[in-house]
């Protein structure tokens, strides 16, 4: 059987949590989400995502910081970054993931994004 | 008391508020302010070649391999650009003329200037200097040569306060399929001098300020560094050529270690003077000479490219967004006297 492929959500909204694993998961990936960097930090010193999905703004530490301390820990895994807000593009530390997405009620493209990158 | 000055180029009135009259250890602690955490990731630095788009140009060590290790300087394009490559997008009317729009096709490229994080343009030896001017003038070239590109802008943040995301020292290039209002007033105002003078503005006003002396800081066989007459900001600078010239991409081999040269000791003084603050710089030159329309072919004459360099000292507010009169609380000839005496390394 082959082996599903392994994603971390990290989004503050514990609604928009639910939804990405939901459908995620239907997808036939295998989804943690968890609603702070932090966490998501530990995760991945212990873990083996094969892609990672990151809100930017999120209370103590934001996305823009988790994916440079990621590049540190696992520099290998790709990020999606899915956002609100179309500010962040013009943050050149934000060239740390391999896609920036505007969050949209539709998953069409995140879906997409997360075939290109992991299959 | 204060005085109100009015820029010739664009037509602009400030006010140098002598009675606020600062000294550059005022600005010392909005400068100071500037300098933030390290960066835990850099995808500037050597090494990280992958974390950006393919390079579209780099001056690289014989030998090397493009996307890895051994450049000296490096363009890349904007990994999530606002604007796109394309081809010249049709103008949409709506609103019985009221509401215009364009696609959003553009070029915007990142220049990273040396493969080192810290160390800073004014920092770099004059022969790796002239190596970031002659990728402008290689980026300049390629992209003109593309006539839906209408205006090619070079810029520079540097720090936070200037807009600056890294501090891996970089510059910016954006083409946009229109020619920016703030260029179009500049190049009509310049035509306007011209077909009553017969002579360019520019080519005057750098004849009279070395004659006066009072607000010039440096000058070389090339090029001249001076405070404006009505400056918007404090310590604000201008670098012009000495010769004639509309086009960056124009700028001859002699010239690019001139260019070198004054821009190192410009960044250098306002470093030594004001406590390295965050500034921004950008050239302003001719629309594309390859999209031609009846304005660019005047410009030639009329219009006189240069560097314009902006210490981030003081905030635009409430009169200044709401008149376009700016309050200066430093005149440029004091300013350009603290600059002329500063301490170089």
């Amino acid at each position: 059987m082959k082996k599903k492929k392994k994603i971390l959500v990290v989004e503050d909204e514990a609604n928009l949590c639910l939804l990405y694993r939901e459908e995620l998961t239907k997808e036939g990936y295998e989804v943690t989400a968890v609603t702070n960097a932090q966490r998501a930090l530990d995760l991945i010193k212990k873990g083996d995502f094969d892609l990672i999905i990151t809100d930017i703004r999120m209370p103590a530490k934001d996305g823009v910081e988790l994916i440079g301390e990621v590049m540190q820990i696992r520099r290998d895994i790709p990020v999606i970054i899915n956002t609100a807000y179309e500010s962040y593009r013009y943050d050149f530390l934000t060239w740390a993931a391999d896609a920036y997405l505007i969050k949209s009620a539709s998953l069409k493209e995140l879906k997409a994004k997360i075939k290109e990158l992991i299959g | 008391m204060s005085e109100l000055r009015k820029d010739i180029i664009s037509g602009r009135w400030v006010i140098i508020a002598a009675e606020r009259s600062k000294r550059p250890d005022d600005f010392r602690p909005a400068a100071e302010e500037s300098k933030k955490a390290p960066e835990r990731f850099c995808p500037f630095c050597e090494g990280n070649e992958d974390k950006t788009p393919p390079e579209v140009y780099a001056v690289r060590k014989k030998g090397t391999k493009a996307n890895q290790p051994g450049w000296f300087v490096r363009v890349v394009p904007n990994k999530f650009p606002a604007l796109t490559r394309g081809p010249a997008p049709e103008e949409k009317i709506d609103g019985r003329g009221l509401f215009r729009s364009l696609e959003g096709i553009g070029v915007h490229e990142v220049i990273i200037e040396s493969p080192h994080h810290n160390h800073e343009l004014s920092d770099l030896p004059l022969a790796q200097i002239k190596k970031v001017i002659k990728t402008y003038r290689q980026r300049l070239c390629k992209i003109q040569a593309e006539p839906q590109y209408k205006y090619i802008h070079i810029f520079k943040n540097k720090g936070r306060e200037a807009g600056a995301s890294l501090s891996h020292p970089h510059s910016q290039l954006v083409a946009t399929p229109i020619v920016p209002k703030k260029l179009a007033e500049e190049l009509r105002s310049c035509q306007k001098f011209y077909d009553q003078s017969k002579e360019c503005v520019f080519c005057r006003l750098i004849k009279e300020e070395i004659r006066r002396g009072d607000r010039l800081i440096y000058q070389n066989d090339y090029f001249c560094v001076l405070t404006p007459f009505a400056p918007r900001f404090p310590f604000e600078m201008r670098v012009y050529p000495f010769r004639h010239e509309a086009w960056f991409a124009e700028i001859r081999e002699a010239e690019i270690l001139g260019l070198a040269e004054v821009l190192k000791q410009s960044l250098s003084r306002l470093k030594d003077v004001l406590a390295d603050p965050a500034y921004n710089f950008y050239l302003h030159q001719g629309p594309n000479p390859n999209a031609p329309t009846e304005q660019t072919l005047k410009v030639r004459r009329s219009f006189h490219w240069h560097l314009e360099i902006i210490p981030v000292l003081t905030r635009a507010a409430g009169f200044e967004w709401g008149t376009g009169f700016y309050i200066n609380p430093v005149s440029p000839e004091v300013a350009a006297n603290y600059l002329r005496s500063a301490e170089l390394k």
